[in-house]
């Protein structure tokens, strides 16, 4: 809890509290931020979570293993083929399942064209923050894009439930994989546009250089991950530190930079979009022929009794699944480590001593996203 | 002072900004009109579930075996079911779903044991109460019950008739092959008194 600040009717007239939130569209969702002010000055900044709490971890310990599949692109719903091929992968390393080599390379398909519309959302939003209109209307185009690309396979636009244990539901076809070179060119077109268009824009630079740096330390005391701690010069990503699915086979880098401010959270991104780009183009030209699903899946998911962690890396950081398991057919407990929650955390600190207009850039640097924090 | 140099930087990146949204006012549209126009639904897009026609049977070939209400995580699918005379299987009396609930996994297609599970091509089942959002799957087939029905016994019957001719075949060639092992045992007790008699 933070330390009462005693609001002074008298000493103090500039001293106020003001709620930013829980109804504010620069939160993205339900985030409620307290904020004490001076003038223009925050204070303190204490951000209050829980209003679209769903019950996600005590929904698990009501369903079996394959009916928690839906739960999970809903978790995230702006990266949830992340977190639901996740799951699978999850329950598949658990059980000993071989995945097809095609079902692999589908998956990292279907995951980096979800890491980029997500990226995108987080583009456009941001920009909206500021009060660039228009770079969130393309941004929604090329999204859109992408959502049209998955649609044609998993059948949904956001909340997918496409992987199953031991594969995923349906085979891709040469039109998709044609869509999606189509899509690679065509984003490799408009990126330099994005770059004239926001990152040479003088405004927005002003806006966000040197705004919210974070300090070293906080990266440890709050387990940030994700782009933001490579933004911090940290060179930790999942895919490449614990390669779980193919990724080990992929060339690709994990960029990194210095300065932690928000305008380097931003240039981290926008070149996370280019690494996924290559690496959705590598497995497209890879891709094998073969099933989408495994051979011998049991009817029934019963893992040994134990307790287990798999993580990933989703579009915010680092997401961790522990499934304790009874040996039935109900998990025991699923905890899920969420990224944005760890992230946001750092909040409190960074906001401290900043503007109140420099809180929008910076909460929107962090990339949160609501449901997932709440769960 | 500074922000007097920034000035001419600052307006050089916003006419550069300008021409890329220019270019973008002589460029196609990207969005539909949606009430007048709409947009093509992908082939595997997920919606509410329908019962869908089995050749064969010129109905959907629903067993009400209850799987695809087992597995559903929301609950929304409800069937009872009963069997008919002359049928192996049981029909649906009842098959209700609450797409409201529905999160579109597709878990009930996954089970379904006759394929007869699909997804709808309606993609704006808005409604004004929730009562607007459950659908009785079977209405669509009510007519077509009685025929279908009559197509399953006919089906029944020839498989019984075919069993049955099958049996009695089997029975048939059981009772030759007895009666060979018989006549060859005679023969062996033949052979074997000759032998025994030289």
């Amino acid at each position: 809890m933070p330390e009462l600040i005693h609001v002074g009717r008298d000493e103090d007239r500039d001293t106020y509290y003001l709620n930013m939130g829980p109804q504010h569209p620069s939160t993205h969702g339900v985030l409620r931020l307290r904020l004490l002010l001076k003038g223009e000055e925050i204070l303190e900044a204490e951000p209050i979570v829980g209003y679209s709490h769903r019950a996600h971890e005590k929904m698990a310990e009501n369903r079996n293993y394959i009916q928690f599949l839906p739960n999970t692109s809903r978790i995230d719903y702006l990266s949830g083929m992340i977190y639901n091929i996740g799951y699978c992968q999850a329950v598949e390393r658990i059980l000993g399942l071989e995945v097809p080599e095609r079902a692999e390379y589908i998956r990292i398909i279907c995951c980096e064209l979800n890491r980029i519309s997500s990226h995108l959302l987080w583009y456009g939003t941001l920009l909206m923050d500021l009060g660039g209109f228009t770079p969130f209307l393309y941004c929604w185009d090329d999204r859109e894009n992408i959502l049209d690309i998955l649609d044609e396979v998993t059948g949904s636009r956001l909340t997918y439930c496409y992987g199953r244990f031991g594969g995923v539901t349906m085979d891709v076809n040469d039109e998709f994989l044609q869509n999606t070179l189509d899509f690679c060119k065509r984003f490799r077109e408009r990126l330099p546009e994005y770059e004239t268009l926001v990152t040479e824009n003088i405004i927005f630079q002003n806006r966000c250089k040197d705004v919210g740096v974070f300090d070293q330390e906080l990266a440890q005391d709050f387990a940030l991950t994700g782009p933001i701690l490579r933004a911090m010069g940290h060179k930790r990503d999942v895919r490449r530190d614990e390669p779980y699915g193919i990724y080990d086979k992929f060339d690709f880098d994990i960029p990194t930079l210095n300065g932690a401010d928000t305008f380097d959270r931003f240039l981290i991104r926008v070149e996370e979009m280019h690494q996924s780009l290559s690496i959705v183009e590598q497995a497209v030209s890879r891709i094998p022929d073969g099933p989408v699903m495994a051979p011998k899946v049991p009817r029934k998911i019963k893992p040994p009794k134990g307790e287990y962690y798999f993580a990933v890396e989703s579009a915010r950081g680092h997401f961790g699944m522990f499934i304790v398991s009874d040996g039935t057919e109900i998990p025991y407990r699923i905890h899920l480590r969420t990224p944005s929650f760890a992230n946001l955390s750092s909040l409190r600190s960074v906001l401290r001593g900043t503007m109140i207009a420099d809180t929008v850039a910076i909460l929107g640097s962090i990339d949160i996203v609501l449901p997932e924090i709440d769960r | 002072m500074q922000s007097l140099l920034d000035i001419p930087r600052g307006a050089r990146s916003l006419l550069k900004g300008m021409g890329v949204t220019i270019r973008h006012f002589f460029r196609k549209p990207v969005t539909v009109e949606y009430p007048r126009k709409r947009a093509p639904v992908a082939k595997a897009h997920r919606n509410a579930i329908v019962l869908i026609e089995k050749d064969d049977i010129g109905s959907h070939n629903c067993i009400a075996c209850l799987q695809c209400e087992k597995i559903c995580p929301s609950a929304c699918i409800s069937i009872t079911g009963s069997r008919p005379d002359g049928i192996a299987f049981k029909r649906p009396d009842k098959f209700d779903v609450d797409f409201a609930l529905c999160s579109d996994c597709g878990l009930c297609l996954d089970v379904c044991p006759t394929d007869t599970l699909g997804y709808s091509e309606v993609y704006d089942a808005a409604g004004y109460s929730r009562a607007d959002s459950k659908f009785d799957l079977l209405e669509a087939w009510r007519d077509k019950e009685g025929e279908a029905l009559g197509t399953l016994r006919e089906r029944e019957r020839k498989k019984k008739e075919e069993r049955e001719a099958k049996r009695k075949a089997a029975e048939e060639a059981k009772a030759k092959a007895a009666a060979k092992e018989k006549a060859e045992g005679k023969e062996d007790d033949k052979t074997g008194n000759g032998t025994a008699a030289s």
